[in-house]
């Protein structure tokens, strides 16, 4: 086949990967596209005319699709701020939770078409800053924090205890007043969540000789609540060598890292 | 956090899954035309699942998705929505994405056990609660209606 046949083909081929089609009681035009939220379905959107204009929208299914694959209750600032720069890439407005873009008189409908689509693709890849579809550990986020904090830290310092035995706390933090060593419970099973605080608690208990002198440590168990695996017990249990924080409350752990 | 085939398969048998109390459709925190739901499962084995609803009357969509909380999305059912599978088919509009250790939640399939249509969510979610093996000690509302003025 020729150049000019390959060009041919592929612009003959490519309107047909968009199926538009009335929809509801007519109002709206929905074009199927043949782009992919990151799960394999489909990116509809959706056109309305308004007098001279018209109004190409996803009518929120984007934003609605990431949050139906997460447990979190709201988007975190960060994420917000991502859907912000897709949107400014791609000339397109975030209201309501809706990716919409208005196609004017002179503009191509097409081209405002696979704008808002190509902004749905992009705010949906926020899919992959969760932190379970990423790679990213719960103390890779408490180092991050750390780091916005402009707290000082060593992560996986080792350090060996009053029986020879070397620990490794996720955390040794030097803050103004005092420094903390601290350990991060993180587990995603009930069962394996009391295996977890026990080896916290023994940690903190050979390490011990570290919480006296004039440059006394403090000790920290920070429980990963944003999975509900933690009983009272577990809690009381560090509580005996440790203090407790919550990942859920991260500006009480920064406050305690920062207290005398 | 992987998740096996098997206990994924474990999950979905235990059928001591359960959702206590009613459950009312509300805004998201866009205020987007949707309306959803959210509520923890309980069960005896503890596993921290929770389980989302999602609606729109104008399109009309629906979804009910089941979430374990250290892996995100493992089970969940769409409708109004088409879906296209690794393998290049497409499943239409009433699928169902179930986690595989190969595909995590990208393969979905036709839930033939899904007979209601997405107009009616009330009786979806009943269909889906059987064959999730889930038992829900309450009533789910039916949604408000549809706004049609949306900007």
């Amino acid at each position: 086949m020729s150049g000019i046949g390959l060009c041919r083909e592929f612009s003959d081929g490519l309107a047909a990967l968009f199926d538009c089609r009335p929809h509801g009681d007519g109002e709206y035009q929905r074009i199927r596209t043949p782009y992919l939220y990151p799960d394999g379905d489909n990116i509809d959107v959706f056109c309305k005319a308004e007098g001279d204009l018209t109004l190409v929208t996803d009518l929120g299914e984007t934003s609605r699709w990431l949050r139906m694959q997460t447990a979190a209750l709201r988007r975190s600032p960060k994420q917000t701020a991502l859907i912000q720069d897709a949107c400014l890439t791609h000339g397109v407005e975030f209201y309501k939770g809706m990716l919409q873009a208005r196609c004017r008189q002179g503009d191509n409908l097409a081209a405002v078409v696979c704008r808002v689509a190509q902004a749905a693709l992009r705010v949906a890849d926020l899919w992959f800053t969760f932190r379970t579809r990423s790679l990213e550990s719960v103390a890779d986020e408490v180092a991050e924090f750390l780091t916005e904090r402009e707290l000082s830290f060593v992560r996986g310092e080792k350090l060996a205890g009053r029986s020879g035995r070397v620990w490794t706390p996720d955390f040794h933090v030097r803050a103004k007043l005092r420094s903390s060593l601290v350990y991060v419970l993180s587990t995603g099973s009930r069962s394996a969540a009391r295996s977890v605080v026990n080896h916290v608690h023994t940690a903190f208990f050979d390490l011990n000789y570290l919480v006296v002198g004039p440059e006394a440590l403090r000790f920290i168990s920070l429980f990963d609540d944003t999975v509900d695996v933690w009983s009272d017990e577990d809690y009381r249990l560090a509580e005996q060598l440790s203090t407790v924080a919550r990942w859920s409350r991260p500006d009480e752990f920064a406050d305690l890292l920062q207290a005398a | 956090m992987p998740l096996s085939n098997s206990e994924l398969e474990t999950i979905l048998n235990d059928a001591s899954k359960r959702i206590e109390g009613d459950l009312v459709w509300q805004e998201d925190e866009d205020h987007s035309p949707w309306v959803e739901f959210r509520a923890d499962v309980r069960s005896e084995a503890g596993w921290p699942l929770l389980v989302r609803g999602s609606y729109y009357p104008y399109i009309p969509a629906l979804s009910f998705v089941l979430i374990l909380k250290t892996v995100g999305r493992v089970y969940g059912l769409d409708l109004g929505k088409d879906h296209h599978n690794p393998q290049c088919n497409q499943v239409g509009e009433k699928h169902k994405h179930q986690w595989t250790e190969h595909l995590r939640d990208k393969e979905a399939y036709v839930p033939h056990d899904i007979t209601a249509p997405p107009t009616d969510p009330v009786a979806v979610w009943r269909q889906f609660c059987c064959e999730a093996k889930l038992t829900h000690e309450g009533a789910l509302h039916a949604p408000p209606p549809a706004r049609k003025e949306l900007f």
